[in-house]
Protein backbone atom coordinates (compact mmCIF):
# COMPACT_ATOMS: atom_id res chain seq x y z
CA UNK A 1 0.00 0.00 0.00
CA UNK A 2 1.13 3.02 -1.46
CA UNK A 3 2.25 6.20 1.32
CA UNK A 4 -0.05 8.63 1.96
CA UNK A 5 -0.49 11.89 3.36
CA UNK A 6 -3.10 12.37 6.43
CA UNK A 7 -5.07 13.81 4.68
CA UNK A 8 -5.32 12.29 1.48
CA UNK A 9 -6.16 9.39 4.10
CA UNK A 10 -9.39 11.09 5.59
CA UNK A 11 -10.34 11.46 2.02
CA UNK A 12 -9.71 8.15 0.59
CA UNK A 13 -11.83 6.52 4.01
CA UNK A 14 -14.34 9.12 5.15
CA UNK A 15 -15.15 12.54 4.37
CA UNK A 16 -15.66 14.49 7.41
CA UNK A 17 -17.93 17.97 8.04
CA UNK A 18 -18.06 19.77 10.74
CA UNK A 19 -22.05 21.31 10.67
CA UNK A 20 -22.53 23.39 13.72
CA UNK A 21 -22.80 26.67 12.67
CA UNK A 22 -20.10 28.07 14.98
CA UNK A 23 -17.72 25.70 13.51
CA UNK A 24 -18.77 25.91 10.03
CA UNK A 25 -15.57 26.73 7.81
CA UNK A 26 -15.97 29.81 5.65
CA UNK A 27 -15.39 29.51 2.13
CA UNK A 28 -13.67 32.68 1.92
CA UNK A 29 -12.91 31.62 -2.63
CA UNK A 30 -16.60 33.93 -3.00
CA UNK A 31 -17.26 34.99 0.51
CA UNK A 32 -18.35 38.76 -1.10
CA UNK A 33 -21.76 37.32 -2.87
CA UNK A 34 -24.61 36.66 -1.25
CA UNK A 35 -25.41 33.99 -3.04
CA UNK A 36 -21.94 32.24 -2.21
CA UNK A 37 -23.90 29.68 -0.16
CA UNK A 38 -26.67 28.84 -2.45
CA UNK A 39 -23.74 28.17 -5.22
CA UNK A 40 -21.92 25.83 -3.48
CA UNK A 41 -24.38 23.76 -1.95
CA UNK A 42 -26.23 24.04 -5.64
CA UNK A 43 -27.20 20.53 -7.57
CA UNK A 44 -24.82 21.46 -10.83
CA UNK A 45 -22.11 18.70 -11.27
CA UNK A 46 -18.85 19.56 -9.65
CA UNK A 47 -16.03 20.63 -11.90
CA UNK A 48 -13.51 18.31 -12.75
CA UNK A 49 -10.58 18.55 -10.25
CA UNK A 50 -6.92 17.66 -11.05
CA UNK A 51 -5.41 16.75 -7.75
CA UNK A 52 -2.05 17.60 -6.79
CA UNK A 53 -0.59 14.72 -4.43
CA UNK A 54 1.62 17.39 -2.36
CA UNK A 55 -1.11 19.23 -1.66
CA UNK A 56 -2.91 18.56 1.61
CA UNK A 57 -6.21 18.88 0.82
CA UNK A 58 -7.72 17.40 4.75
CA UNK A 59 -9.53 19.56 6.96
CA UNK A 60 -7.29 20.71 9.83
CA UNK A 61 -6.57 18.25 12.17
CA UNK A 62 -7.65 19.88 15.14
CA UNK A 63 -11.56 19.38 14.00
CA UNK A 64 -10.86 15.43 13.82
CA UNK A 65 -8.88 15.57 17.38
CA UNK A 66 -11.94 17.34 18.44
CA UNK A 67 -14.47 15.00 16.95
CA UNK A 68 -11.92 12.20 18.98
CA UNK A 69 -12.56 14.20 22.18
CA UNK A 70 -15.81 14.25 21.85
CA UNK A 71 -16.45 10.76 21.49
CA UNK A 72 -13.56 9.72 23.86
CA UNK A 73 -15.25 12.06 26.83
CA UNK A 74 -19.20 11.18 25.18
CA UNK A 75 -20.08 14.53 24.60
CA UNK A 76 -21.60 13.80 21.17
CA UNK A 77 -24.51 13.12 22.46
CA UNK A 78 -27.33 11.50 20.33
CA UNK A 79 -26.22 9.74 17.15
CA UNK A 80 -27.66 8.53 13.89
CA UNK A 81 -26.66 6.32 11.37
CA UNK A 82 -27.72 5.48 7.31
CA UNK A 83 -26.99 1.80 7.31
CA UNK A 84 -28.41 -0.46 4.42
CA UNK A 85 -30.16 -3.54 4.88
CA UNK A 86 -31.31 -5.95 2.24
CA UNK A 87 -30.57 -3.10 -0.40
CA UNK A 88 -32.43 -0.43 1.42
CA UNK A 89 -31.09 2.55 2.98
CA UNK A 90 -32.62 3.28 6.33
CA UNK A 91 -32.14 6.17 8.54
CA UNK A 92 -31.46 5.28 12.11
CA UNK A 93 -31.37 5.89 15.61
CA UNK A 94 -31.07 4.21 19.05
CA UNK A 95 -34.59 2.51 19.94
CA UNK A 96 -35.73 2.71 16.63
CA UNK A 97 -38.04 -0.01 14.85
CA UNK A 98 -37.63 -0.63 11.05
CA UNK A 99 -39.25 -3.15 9.13
CA UNK A 100 -36.97 -5.01 6.50
CA UNK A 101 -39.28 -6.73 3.84
CA UNK A 102 -38.96 -9.48 1.74
CA UNK A 103 -37.91 -12.84 2.91
CA UNK A 104 -34.88 -12.56 5.38
CA UNK A 105 -32.87 -15.32 7.22
CA UNK A 106 -32.43 -13.98 10.95
CA UNK A 107 -34.61 -15.48 13.43
CA UNK A 108 -36.78 -13.70 15.87
CA UNK A 109 -34.39 -12.77 19.49
CA UNK A 110 -31.33 -12.84 17.30
CA UNK A 111 -29.25 -10.04 17.69
CA UNK A 112 -27.54 -8.37 14.67
CA UNK A 113 -24.75 -6.39 13.71
CA UNK A 114 -25.32 -3.61 10.53
CA UNK A 115 -21.83 -3.31 9.70
CA UNK A 116 -23.06 -1.34 5.92
CA UNK A 117 -23.20 2.17 7.65
CA UNK A 118 -23.12 5.13 4.88
CA UNK A 119 -23.40 8.27 7.32
CA UNK A 120 -22.66 8.47 10.94
CA UNK A 121 -23.52 12.14 12.27
CA UNK A 122 -24.24 13.14 16.18
CA UNK A 123 -25.33 16.85 16.81
CA UNK A 124 -22.34 18.26 15.62
CA UNK A 125 -20.28 16.13 13.26
CA UNK A 126 -20.99 13.75 10.59
CA UNK A 127 -18.69 11.03 9.21
CA UNK A 128 -19.68 10.54 5.43
CA UNK A 129 -18.47 7.04 4.37
CA UNK A 130 -17.59 7.05 0.39
CA UNK A 131 -19.09 4.79 -0.30
CA UNK A 132 -18.95 3.28 3.32
CA UNK A 133 -17.48 4.21 6.60
CA UNK A 134 -14.66 2.61 7.61
CA UNK A 135 -15.41 -0.68 8.65
CA UNK A 136 -15.34 -1.83 12.82
CA UNK A 137 -15.50 2.41 13.40
CA UNK A 138 -19.39 2.57 14.13
CA UNK A 139 -21.09 -0.46 15.67
CA UNK A 140 -24.84 -0.46 14.99
CA UNK A 141 -26.50 -3.65 17.00
CA UNK A 142 -30.21 -4.36 16.16
CA UNK A 143 -32.50 -7.56 18.03
CA UNK A 144 -35.19 -9.14 15.87
CA UNK A 145 -38.34 -9.21 17.75
CA UNK A 146 -40.72 -9.96 14.99
CA UNK A 147 -41.58 -11.80 12.05
CA UNK A 148 -44.69 -11.40 10.44
CA UNK A 149 -46.53 -11.12 7.20
CA UNK A 150 -47.97 -7.83 5.59
CA UNK A 151 -51.50 -7.06 4.51
CA UNK A 152 -53.06 -8.95 1.49
CA UNK A 153 -52.01 -6.94 -1.38
CA UNK A 154 -53.85 -7.44 -4.63
CA UNK A 155 -51.92 -7.73 -8.32
CA UNK A 156 -55.07 -7.02 -10.76
CA UNK A 157 -53.91 -7.59 -14.17
CA UNK A 158 -56.62 -6.75 -17.34
CA UNK A 159 -56.33 -6.19 -21.10
CA UNK A 160 -59.70 -4.52 -22.18
CA UNK A 161 -61.70 -6.00 -24.95
CA UNK A 162 -59.21 -9.21 -25.05
CA UNK A 163 -61.43 -11.56 -22.26
CA UNK A 164 -57.76 -11.56 -20.38
CA UNK A 165 -58.33 -10.68 -16.34
CA UNK A 166 -56.31 -12.22 -13.68
CA UNK A 167 -56.23 -11.27 -9.99
CA UNK A 168 -53.11 -12.38 -7.66
CA UNK A 169 -53.37 -12.23 -3.90
CA UNK A 170 -49.80 -12.31 -2.20
CA UNK A 171 -48.24 -11.45 1.60
CA UNK A 172 -44.64 -9.76 1.63
CA UNK A 173 -42.66 -11.32 4.61
CA UNK A 174 -42.14 -8.89 7.20
CA UNK A 175 -39.13 -8.13 9.81
CA UNK A 176 -39.03 -5.67 12.92
CA UNK A 177 -35.79 -4.32 13.41
CA UNK A 178 -35.08 -2.88 17.08
CA UNK A 179 -32.03 -0.76 17.01
CA UNK A 180 -30.02 -1.55 20.47
CA UNK A 181 -27.29 0.88 20.08
CA UNK A 182 -25.12 3.03 17.61
CA UNK A 183 -21.40 3.40 18.78
CA UNK A 184 -18.21 4.70 18.03
CA UNK A 185 -14.78 4.65 18.52
CA UNK A 186 -12.91 8.07 19.08
CA UNK A 187 -10.49 6.63 16.63
CA UNK A 188 -11.73 9.06 13.48
CA UNK A 189 -9.13 9.17 10.75
CA UNK A 190 -6.94 6.40 11.60
CA UNK A 191 -7.69 3.34 9.65
CA UNK A 192 -5.47 0.40 9.87
CA UNK A 193 -2.83 -0.48 6.70
CA UNK A 194 -4.77 -3.04 5.62
CA UNK A 195 -8.37 -3.06 5.20
CA UNK A 196 -11.72 -5.38 3.68
CA UNK A 197 -10.30 -8.21 4.88
CA UNK A 198 -12.38 -8.51 8.09
CA UNK A 199 -14.70 -11.13 6.25
CA UNK A 200 -12.61 -12.82 4.04
CA UNK A 201 -11.62 -16.49 4.86
CA UNK A 202 -8.19 -17.77 3.95
CA UNK B 1 -55.51 -1.36 -10.08
CA UNK B 2 -57.53 -2.44 -7.19
CA UNK B 3 -57.70 -0.24 -3.96
CA UNK B 4 -59.10 -2.99 -1.76
CA UNK B 5 -56.40 -2.22 0.85
CA UNK B 6 -57.58 0.91 1.31
CA UNK B 7 -60.84 0.28 3.32
CA UNK B 8 -58.14 -2.14 5.61
CA UNK B 9 -57.49 -0.38 8.90
CA UNK B 10 -54.44 1.50 8.64
CA UNK B 11 -51.94 1.77 11.31
CA UNK B 12 -48.34 3.05 12.70
CA UNK B 13 -45.96 0.51 14.15
CA UNK B 14 -46.99 -0.90 17.15
CA UNK B 15 -44.28 -2.95 19.54
CA UNK B 16 -45.57 -4.62 23.19
CA UNK B 17 -43.69 -3.25 26.06
CA UNK B 18 -40.43 -2.15 24.36
CA UNK B 19 -39.84 -5.27 23.33
CA UNK B 20 -36.30 -5.96 22.22
CA UNK B 21 -34.77 -2.99 23.97
CA UNK B 22 -33.63 -5.22 26.93
CA UNK B 23 -34.46 -8.74 25.84
CA UNK B 24 -36.50 -10.21 23.29
CA UNK B 25 -39.57 -11.57 24.98
CA UNK B 26 -41.84 -14.47 22.50
CA UNK B 27 -45.63 -12.48 22.77
CA UNK B 28 -47.18 -16.05 21.84
CA UNK B 29 -48.49 -17.35 25.25
CA UNK B 30 -50.64 -20.53 24.04
CA UNK B 31 -51.92 -22.55 20.93
CA UNK B 32 -54.66 -24.41 20.54
CA UNK B 33 -54.28 -27.11 17.84
CA UNK B 34 -57.82 -28.66 18.00
CA UNK B 35 -58.99 -31.34 15.19
CA UNK B 36 -60.88 -34.59 15.08
CA UNK B 37 -59.16 -37.93 15.26
CA UNK B 38 -61.35 -39.27 12.34
CA UNK B 39 -61.99 -37.25 9.55
CA UNK B 40 -59.67 -36.66 6.58
CA UNK B 41 -59.56 -32.95 6.64
CA UNK B 42 -57.25 -33.32 10.07
CA UNK B 43 -54.86 -35.61 8.67
CA UNK B 44 -52.06 -32.72 8.31
CA UNK B 45 -52.81 -31.72 12.02
CA UNK B 46 -52.65 -35.60 13.54
CA UNK B 47 -49.40 -36.05 11.24
CA UNK B 48 -47.88 -33.24 13.06
CA UNK B 49 -48.59 -34.11 15.97
CA UNK B 50 -47.22 -37.89 15.96
CA UNK B 51 -44.09 -36.60 14.05
CA UNK B 52 -42.99 -33.19 14.85
CA UNK B 53 -44.99 -31.57 17.73
CA UNK B 54 -42.46 -32.59 20.55
CA UNK B 55 -39.72 -31.14 18.57
CA UNK B 56 -41.35 -27.20 18.25
CA UNK B 57 -42.15 -27.58 21.93
CA UNK B 58 -38.73 -28.48 22.78
CA UNK B 59 -37.53 -25.27 20.93
CA UNK B 60 -40.68 -23.03 22.08
CA UNK B 61 -40.55 -23.28 25.46
CA UNK B 62 -42.06 -20.51 26.39
CA UNK B 63 -45.46 -21.50 24.53
CA UNK B 64 -48.01 -23.51 25.69
CA UNK B 65 -49.20 -25.65 23.48
CA UNK B 66 -52.91 -27.75 24.28
CA UNK B 67 -54.37 -30.56 22.09
CA UNK B 68 -58.13 -30.47 22.14
CA UNK B 69 -59.51 -33.53 20.12
CA UNK B 70 -63.26 -33.05 18.76
CA UNK B 71 -65.46 -34.77 16.58
CA UNK B 72 -66.37 -34.06 13.11
CA UNK B 73 -65.03 -30.85 12.82
CA UNK B 74 -62.40 -29.04 10.54
CA UNK B 75 -59.21 -28.36 12.56
CA UNK B 76 -57.93 -24.94 13.40
CA UNK B 77 -54.84 -23.70 15.42
CA UNK B 78 -56.09 -21.38 17.87
CA UNK B 79 -53.00 -18.64 19.18
CA UNK B 80 -53.56 -16.42 22.14
CA UNK B 81 -50.72 -13.29 22.49
CA UNK B 82 -49.68 -11.90 25.57
CA UNK B 83 -51.47 -8.49 25.10
CA UNK B 84 -54.85 -10.74 25.28
CA UNK B 85 -55.18 -11.00 21.36
CA UNK B 86 -56.79 -14.30 19.89
CA UNK B 87 -55.79 -15.45 16.40
CA UNK B 88 -57.39 -18.61 14.66
CA UNK B 89 -56.15 -20.11 11.40
CA UNK B 90 -58.12 -22.38 9.00
CA UNK B 91 -56.09 -25.56 9.18
CA UNK B 92 -58.49 -27.76 6.61
CA UNK B 93 -56.50 -30.09 4.38
CA UNK B 94 -53.08 -28.42 5.86
CA UNK B 95 -49.99 -30.66 5.61
CA UNK B 96 -47.44 -31.80 8.64
CA UNK B 97 -45.45 -28.81 6.94
CA UNK B 98 -48.17 -26.34 6.20
CA UNK B 99 -49.09 -26.66 10.16
CA UNK B 100 -45.88 -26.02 11.40
CA UNK B 101 -44.92 -23.05 9.12
CA UNK B 102 -48.40 -21.52 10.14
CA UNK B 103 -47.16 -22.37 13.86
CA UNK B 104 -43.98 -20.64 13.54
CA UNK B 105 -45.64 -17.03 11.96
CA UNK B 106 -48.07 -17.29 15.15
CA UNK B 107 -44.90 -17.55 17.73
CA UNK B 108 -42.72 -15.10 15.82
CA UNK B 109 -45.77 -12.64 15.74
CA UNK B 110 -46.65 -10.30 18.63
CA UNK B 111 -50.39 -9.93 17.72
CA UNK B 112 -53.03 -10.07 15.18
CA UNK B 113 -51.60 -8.86 11.96
CA UNK B 114 -53.84 -9.46 9.85
CA UNK B 115 -56.58 -6.49 8.65
CA UNK B 116 -53.80 -3.89 9.41
CA UNK B 117 -52.30 -1.86 7.00
CA UNK B 118 -48.91 -0.55 7.91
CA UNK B 119 -48.43 3.05 7.00
CA UNK B 120 -45.35 3.70 7.56
CA UNK B 121 -42.16 0.71 7.69
CA UNK B 122 -40.23 2.60 10.12
CA UNK B 123 -41.02 4.00 13.68
CA UNK B 124 -39.16 6.67 15.72
CA UNK B 125 -38.89 8.73 18.95
CA UNK B 126 -36.16 10.90 17.50
CA UNK B 127 -37.60 12.32 14.04
CA UNK B 128 -34.41 14.73 13.72
CA UNK B 129 -30.70 14.91 15.72
CA UNK B 130 -28.97 17.81 13.64
CA UNK B 131 -32.43 19.95 13.02
CA UNK B 132 -34.58 20.05 10.81
CA UNK B 133 -34.30 21.29 7.23
CA UNK B 134 -35.61 25.21 6.72
CA UNK B 135 -35.54 27.13 4.04
CA UNK B 136 -32.24 29.17 5.38
CA UNK B 137 -30.04 26.61 5.97
CA UNK B 138 -26.87 27.15 4.66
CA UNK B 139 -27.50 30.57 3.16
CA UNK B 140 -25.84 33.40 4.28
CA UNK B 141 -27.22 35.59 6.74
CA UNK B 142 -26.69 39.07 4.98
CA UNK B 143 -29.87 37.70 2.91
CA UNK B 144 -31.92 39.28 5.48
CA UNK B 145 -30.00 42.71 5.03
CA UNK B 146 -30.76 42.78 0.90
CA UNK B 147 -32.47 45.40 -0.34
CA UNK B 148 -35.08 45.00 -3.47
CA UNK B 149 -35.28 45.35 -6.07
CA UNK B 150 -31.63 43.34 -6.19
CA UNK B 151 -29.41 43.14 -8.99
CA UNK B 152 -27.45 40.65 -8.02
CA UNK B 153 -30.91 38.21 -6.53
CA UNK B 154 -32.53 38.60 -9.42
CA UNK B 155 -30.52 37.26 -11.96
CA UNK B 156 -30.13 33.37 -12.94
CA UNK B 157 -28.86 31.08 -10.09
CA UNK B 158 -27.13 28.96 -12.39
CA UNK B 159 -27.20 30.96 -16.03
CA UNK B 160 -24.18 30.62 -18.45
CA UNK B 161 -21.69 33.12 -19.69
CA UNK B 162 -22.65 35.62 -21.85
CA UNK B 163 -20.32 35.74 -24.88
CA UNK B 164 -19.81 39.48 -23.65
CA UNK B 165 -18.59 38.24 -20.10
CA UNK B 166 -16.38 36.06 -21.83
CA UNK B 167 -14.81 38.71 -23.98
CA UNK B 168 -14.49 40.82 -20.97
CA UNK B 169 -13.02 38.11 -19.29
CA UNK B 170 -10.18 37.67 -22.26
CA UNK B 171 -9.52 41.18 -22.02
CA UNK B 172 -8.73 41.53 -18.46
CA UNK B 173 -6.73 38.72 -18.47
CA UNK B 174 -5.03 39.82 -21.71
CA UNK B 175 -4.46 42.69 -20.14
CA UNK B 176 -3.12 41.16 -16.75
CA UNK B 177 -0.72 38.89 -19.16
CA UNK B 178 1.33 42.73 -20.41
CA UNK B 179 1.05 44.20 -16.89
CA UNK B 180 3.15 40.57 -16.18
CA UNK B 181 5.16 41.08 -19.19
CA UNK B 182 6.22 44.82 -19.28
CA UNK B 183 7.38 44.80 -15.52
Amino acid sequence: MAKLLPGLLLSNFSKLSLNSLQNAPKFTACANSILSRAEKYSTQHTPYEIVNDDQDYGLPNDTIEKVNHQIAEKQQGRLFAVVQVCGKQHKITQRDVLIVEGYWPPECGEKILLNKVLVLGAAEFSLIGRPLVQQGLVNVEATVIEKTLSHTKTHFRKKRRKQYMRTKFFKIPQTFLRINSIKVSPDVNNPPEVQGLDNVIF
Amino acid sequence: MSNSHLFLKPAFITTPGQNGVGRYVCQLQRVVLKFCMSHGSSRGVREFIETRLLEFVKESPEVAVYLKPRRHKSPIIKAEYLNGETQWVNARQFTDDEVLKWLNLLKSQSSNRSGVRLRKLMHTDFPSIQGPWTPYLFRDPQLNLARFPSEELSRPLHGTKTATQQLFEIFEKQKAAQNANSS
